[in-house]
């Protein structure tokens, strides 16, 4: 017999409330949270996972975290005997090669849900660490060779015991921490939330039962392969190799082949892993993956793990996108951010007005600190930065927004960057350098002036997209590059694009530009009021209305 | 003193205007309610207003009260209607209304657009100077260009100037010099800069509040002033108060001078009353709902406090970033769950209940004007939970084969019977509102269990007693008058105003003397504003909330500073209750310094807001008020016979037991079996839920 509450309406409301209970999780972590990477720039993710480890539901500021947590809780499955997990466990892991996906500044928390001595899901988050220790300030260095310079490695480990938290872990963590307060802050808050969100579940289950639960947690991973399958029945079909230069020279390779019901990403015939912290994980190289197949398939729908089930990935171990131990992996988010392109490269010219030209598509992650001259405490600004998007058929691209790997993520103000840091912002503008230029041309990226105020502060940036640029398509122009220009007092200039601990004294200014989107289309095809538009309101110079839209005012 | 009291409410609705009238004789007590509707009459709404005022038989001369809601600042914004506006601000800056702050909510979406500026990059220009986030200048202002750009703006036709410069919120020296600047080289432009609107940081969020705000200034301000002299033409000598969105009313002189605050007054007025209710019958937790034809809206009410924020943004939803207006508003979730919500089916089968609604027209299938789409309205229909021989009190004969057909075309698609679909509608409806009020109560850290669920708005009585069940909550209460209850809450309101100022004082221990100083300055400037409007100081309320935070967090929470001296005994004792606050809606506390990061000041002062008196309680036995009974159909708890009464025949002292169904021209109340009905002094139904 059909009990009364396995009705389509019943499996409704539990998925929506999956739903909700992600966004209440992301919210308690957010405001709690003691550093602005996450609770300003949202570095930071929740979400729900069956029993299994599938993703059921997440609540994120990046989407490039929603496929993370269900590796980690994958992992802790793995490691850990079910007889050892207990109500009120939480395990904590942020190692690459222990479910750990991105690198070790990202600590990601799972706590078991029981009911009735059985585990029906996991709740978990990911949040970016300040600093874990590692050999630079914010244990990102550009230099690292292996993964043992990036800091402590918490490889899926049992954090709280039946609700104990371990504090020979917690001194652990502390002691190797440049920040132990934001630390200890940041921790309380993850725990607070998968605790949240345990909470909420076990009084859904009390609803509606734990066979019911169980069974619309299954049902909502179907439901999201049939949104993907459906997707897919309307896409091109075909293998579509692709191979780009990348800014250190490196060639990587993709192969795409579009079935009926698979989507299929070889990069077997990638470089060796690096002796550099530009590496990922294979779990890290799925997520871009992942993201590049939501973003051709139907991006409105939720997605979990069904949603990713149609997902093909091949990798080879040792390569770059597979990188085993003890590749460095602190700036595994620039190599992912290049898959995710790569795909989206590939597939643009094959997929009509699904995807647009060539956006500056790099995190661009910025560290600057020091001390503040008004407080005397040490600062430090990590922060990603917003940049140009390409244009595509009928429209130009966005100007000034983060790239797609981030979402729901906000960029610091000035007026209280001026306040929290030892900083000075003198300006922050759309990015006046030519480029990008196409019948729908790129939107803009930024040009940001950070002044300091005091000597001894430092730089520390990785962001690719610096040489290889923006790509213009169907005739558009390609865009302009990411880099940092340090300007010194005494009128010097340099510029970068990786680099580590690049000394600051009083006066100096850091200039961070991020690229203009590629143009889509013939720039003669562009409508002439556009071009008036764009000149009246100084995005475009006279004269390079003329060279290139050839177009006399 | 006159023998009574007249006072009247007007809202200014999309479709309708509304009027509530409210009459007390002195001598008896005895409170006289009417209430009238009149068309809304686009572009002149003034007009409406005085046709309600003569539809109702009101005389504005006898008016001594008159407040006032309207949309039309809300209406301005969406529809793009207000004035060419100019935007001037620090050098280095003029793109940050256009960077805005890079977020992109819809988050797979590689198509994404981002939201366009309400000012053109020609039109934002900018000035050096420079003030540090202390409040101390860094680079003097310089005023010499401004001739330049006013003579650009001069010939692109622009009405109306913001001025936006960093750091203006610590100290607003140099918009003030600009404004000045502005006004003597150009007197007739309107211009507004942003310290007056706000004292709080984010630059971003400040122009935007500023830009909006000039924007609509010159609309609003030309219908302000076209209501009161029409009003004045009938020789109205009453106070009149415009509704705001922080629950107060304000004088018509302020609101001329920044409307931005009346943006979002509708749903305040509504929120207010229900937190006077709960202080008149006794219930000072109270979650507040309002189901009108396409929302429902929602807020918590603790300890007869509504809690009043300044990050409200306009269209923004999950697919779009939206605009942010940093003024003080309601704190309210909102829905598109309404009465007139659609149900529809997904491409894989899944049943989803708005937010596009089918409006007034065609409205629920029920309706008979053409709408084949099943709504919310529609299966509350088929369920008998309306009845369809009442529907809108009787006015209208309910359509049931177009609801029938609009069902089964529904049923069809899910391969459930058409009952299983009305059914499957309003659980759906029921959990989109249940996920709303969660996020005001459990997600802010209140348990629903703790608070009363106050329902009003013409769909309120149908959802709430489920609503209140599925959450755990004990009771329920629905005003009287409950379809027209947000204009009750505007002749409830006080005149008040919510000061917010950013300022951080890292060591407030240490040095109470900056903590005395931000509230004394605060302070001042309230009383100054309210002595304007001729209140005296004796009459202002002032209540200071301090917001702190653990350094280094962003997020502050608000505690209220208690006592009159701020000293550091008062500022350590403010911080223990900070700790304790903290714990209590994040379950753990930190041994971390806490910093205080600005004021929240409320000042009001009652301005002739009514008392309600009791009802008159007259011999009539229950079985007048009972109409008959139907079968209803309550989804999950069965179907069941239950007794119809009429809610306009309970009398105070009435009670009864569920299952039934109330009903009066404006509203329906479904009872569930076993649920307690008792009718209190003032006419309110309360309802007590079965454990």
């Amino acid at each position: 017999m059909t009990s009364l509450r396995h009705d389509p309406v019943t499996f409704d409301i539990i998925q929506n409330s999956l739903q909700a209970i992600s966004d209440e999780m992301f919210a308690a972590m957010r405001k709690t949270s003691m550093s602005a990477v996450i609770y300003e720039v949202l570095d930071m993710g929740t979400g729900i996972c069956a029993a299994n480890g599938e993703i059921a539901s997440s609540g994120a500021g990046i989407p490039a975290f929603i496929g993370v947590l269900d590796k980690a809780a994958k992992a802790v499955i793995r490691k850990h005997p079910i007889a050892t997990i207990h109500p009120g466990d939480i395990f904590a892991t942020n190692d690459p090669f222990y479910g750990g996906v991105t690198h070790l500044n990202d600590m990601v928390l799972v706590m078991p849900v029981f009911v009735e001595g059985e585990i029906v899901a996991w709740t978990a988050n990911i949040a970016h660490w300040n600093d874990v220790g590692g050999m630079v300030p914010g244990s990102m260095s550009t230099d690292a060779t292996t993964i043992f310079q990036e800091g402590i490695r918490v490889p899926a480990i049992k954090l709280v015991e039946k609700g104990v938290a371990s504090q020979a872990v917690i001194d652990l963590l502390t002691v190797n921490s440049r920040l132990p307060a934001f630390l200890k802050g940041d921790l309380w808050a993850a725990i607070a939330a998968v605790r949240i969100g345990d909470k909420r579940i076990l009084d859904l289950v009390k609803k509606y039962g734990k066979d019911t639960f169980v069974t619309a947690m299954n049902h909502f991973m179907d439901y999201g392969e049939q949104v993907t399958l459906k997707a897919l029945k309307d896409l091109p079909k075909g293998v579509f190799p692709f191979a780009e230069e990348q800014d250190n020279g490196l060639i990587y390779k993709v192969s795409i082949e579009i079935t009926d019901d698979a989507f299929i990403v070889d990069l077997a015939d990638n470089p060796d892993q690096t002796l550099s912290p530009s590496n990922a994980s294979r779990d890290g190289v799925t997520v871009a993956a992942q993201m590049a197949i939501k973003a051709v398939t139907d991006v409105a729908a939720p997605a979990n793990g069904g949603s990713f089930r149609p997902l093909v990935l091949k990798t080879r171990p040792g390569s770059v996108f597979d990188a085993q131990e003890p590749a460095a992996h602190g700036f595994y988010y620039e190599v992912e951010i290049r898959v995710f392109d790569l795909i989206l490269r590939c597939l643009a010219p094959h997929l009509g007005d699904r995807l647009s030209a060539g956006s500056f598509a790099s995190i661009c992650g910025t560290v600057i600190g020091g001390p503040h001259p008004d407080t005397g405490r040490h600062y430090t600004i990590v922060e990603p930065e917003i940049g140009g998007w390409g244009g595509m058929l009928g429209r130009d691209g966005n100007s000034a927004i983060f790239s797609g790997f981030h979402g729901e993520t906000f960029n610091c103000p000035a007026e209280v960057a001026e306040a929290r840091y030892g900083l000075f912002v003198e300006q922050l503008a759309l990015n006046p350098e030519e480029g990008g230029e196409g019948e729908w041309r790129g939107g803009k990226g930024i040009r940001l002036d950070y002044r300091v105020r005091a000597d001894g502060n430092f730089l520390t940036c990785g962001y690719t997209r610096s040489r290889i640029l923006p790509w213009g398509m169907e005739g558009g122009r390609d865009g302009t590059p990411n880099y940092i220009d340090v300007i010194k007092t005494d009128g010097s200039q340099k510029r970068y694009a990786f680099a580590t601990g690049v000394a600051l004294n009083e006066g100096d200014i850091v200039r961070v530009v991020t690229g203009n989107g590629g143009g889509y289309g013939d720039p003669a095809k562009r409508d002439r009021a556009a071009i008036l538009d764009d000149i009246k309101n100084g995005y475009l110079s006279p004269a390079r209305a003329r060279d290139v839209y050839g177009v006399e005012v | 003193m006159n023998a009574r009291t007249i006072r009247v409410a007007t809202d200014v609705g999309g479709t309708f205007t509304d009027l509530v009238y409210f009459e007390t004789d002195h001598a008896t007590g005895r409170q006289t309610v009417r209430t009238a509707k009149s068309d809304t009459t686009p572009p002149n709404f003034e007009q409406g207003v005085l046709n309600v005022l003569d539809k109702a038989g009101v005389d504005p001369a006898e008016i001594a009260f008159f407040a006032h809601g309207t949309t039309v600042v809300i209406n301005a914004l969406t529809e793009r209607k207000g004035a060419k506006t100019a935007l001037i601000t620090t050098s280095g800056f003029r793109d940050i209304l256009e960077i805005a702050r890079g977020n992109r909510p819809d988050f797979f979406n590689l198509k994404y657009e981002k939201p366009a500026p309400f000012v053109p990059r020609h039109l934002r220009r900018e000035v050096p100077g420079r003030i540090a986030y202390t409040g101390e200048e860094r680079t003097p202002l310089d005023l010499s260009v401004l001739p330049a750009i006013l003579a650009d703006y001069r010939a692109e036709g622009v009405e109306a100037i913001a001025v936006c410069l960093l750091h203006a919120y610590a100290a607003p020296r140099h918009e003030e010099a600009v404004v000045a600047e502005i006004r003597r080289l150009w007197p007739e432009v309107s211009v507004v800069a942003s310290h007056q609107i706000t004292r709080e940081w984010r630059e971003y969020e400040r122009s935007s509040t500023t830009v909006l705000s000039a924007y609509v200034q010159p609309v609003a301000s030309r219908y302000l002033g076209r209501l009161e002299s029409g009003l004045g033409s009938k020789d109205f000598k009453g106070q009149l108060y415009v509704m705001q969105s922080n629950c107060g009313v304000d004088s018509l002189t302020a609101t001329r001078e920044i409307p931005i605050t009346m943006v979002e007054s509708g749903p305040a007025s509504g929120f207010w009353g229900a937190a006077e209710l709960g202080r008149i019958i006794g219930e000072p937790n109270v979650l507040a709902l309002d189901i009108g034809g396409t929302t429902a809206k929602c807020s918590l009410i603790e300890n007869g406090q509504v809690k009043i924020m300044t990050d409200y943004w306009i269209e923004r939803d999950r697919r779009s970033s939206g605009y942010p207006i940093m003024v003080p508003v309601v704190d309210l979730v909102e829905i598109g769950n309404g009465g007139g919500s659609i149900a529809w089916v997904d491409d894989f089968g899944k049943l989803h209940v708005g937010p596009k609604s089918a409006g007034a027209m065609p409205g629920p299938a029920g309706y008979g004007r053409g709408g084949t789409e099943a709504t919310t309205t529609d299966a509350n229909l088929a369920l008998g939970r309306i009845d369809k021989d009442y529907f809108c009190g009787g006015t209208i004969a309910a359509d049931m084969v177009a609801v029938d057909g609009a069902l089964a075309k529904l049923a069809t698609k899910l391969g459930i019977s058409p009952i299983e679909a009305a059914r499957g509608i309003v659980r759906i409806a029921n959990n989109n509102m249940i996920n709303a009020l969660k996020l005001v109560s459990l997600n802010r850290g209140y348990d629903p269990r703790d608070f009363t669920l106050v329902a009003f708005g013409g769909g309120g009585g149908m959802h709430a007693v489920a609503l209140a069940s599925e959450l755990g909550m004990k009771k329920v209460v629905i005003p009287r008058g409950a379809s027209v209850f947000s204009a009750w809450g505007m002749m409830m309101s006080d005149l008040r105003r919510d000061y917010f100022v950013t300022k951080l004082i890292e060591d407030g221990v240490g040095h109470p003397e900056a903590l005395a100083s931000l509230i004394g300055e605060a302070k001042a400037r309230a009383l100054a504003q309210f002595a304007a409007e001729g209140v005296a100081a004796d009459r202002v309320k002032l209540v200071p909330f301090i917001k702190c935070r653990y350094q280094n967090q962003e997020h502050a929470v608000e505690v209220a500073y208690e006592g009159d001296m701020v000293d550091a005994a008062g500022i350590a004792a403010m911080i223990d209750r900070f700790h304790a606050a903290y714990e209590r809606e994040y379950t753990y506390r930190l041994d971390a310094p806490v910093e205080i990061v600005g004021l929240h000041l409320v000042a009001s002062a009652e301005v002739g807001k009514l008392e309600i008196n009791p009802l008159p309680v007259t011999d009539a036995t229950l079985d007048t008020a009972i109409k008959g009974s139907r079968a209803v159909d309550y989804a999950l708890d069965g179907i069941h016979q239950a007794t119809i009464y009429d809610l306009e025949k309970l009398e105070p002292g009435m009670s009864f037991t569920g299952p039934a169904v109330l009903e009066d021209p404006g509203t329906t109340v479904v009872i569930l079996p076993g649920n307690r009905v008792s009718i209190d002094a003032y006419g309110n139904t309360h309802i007590e839920l079965a454990a």
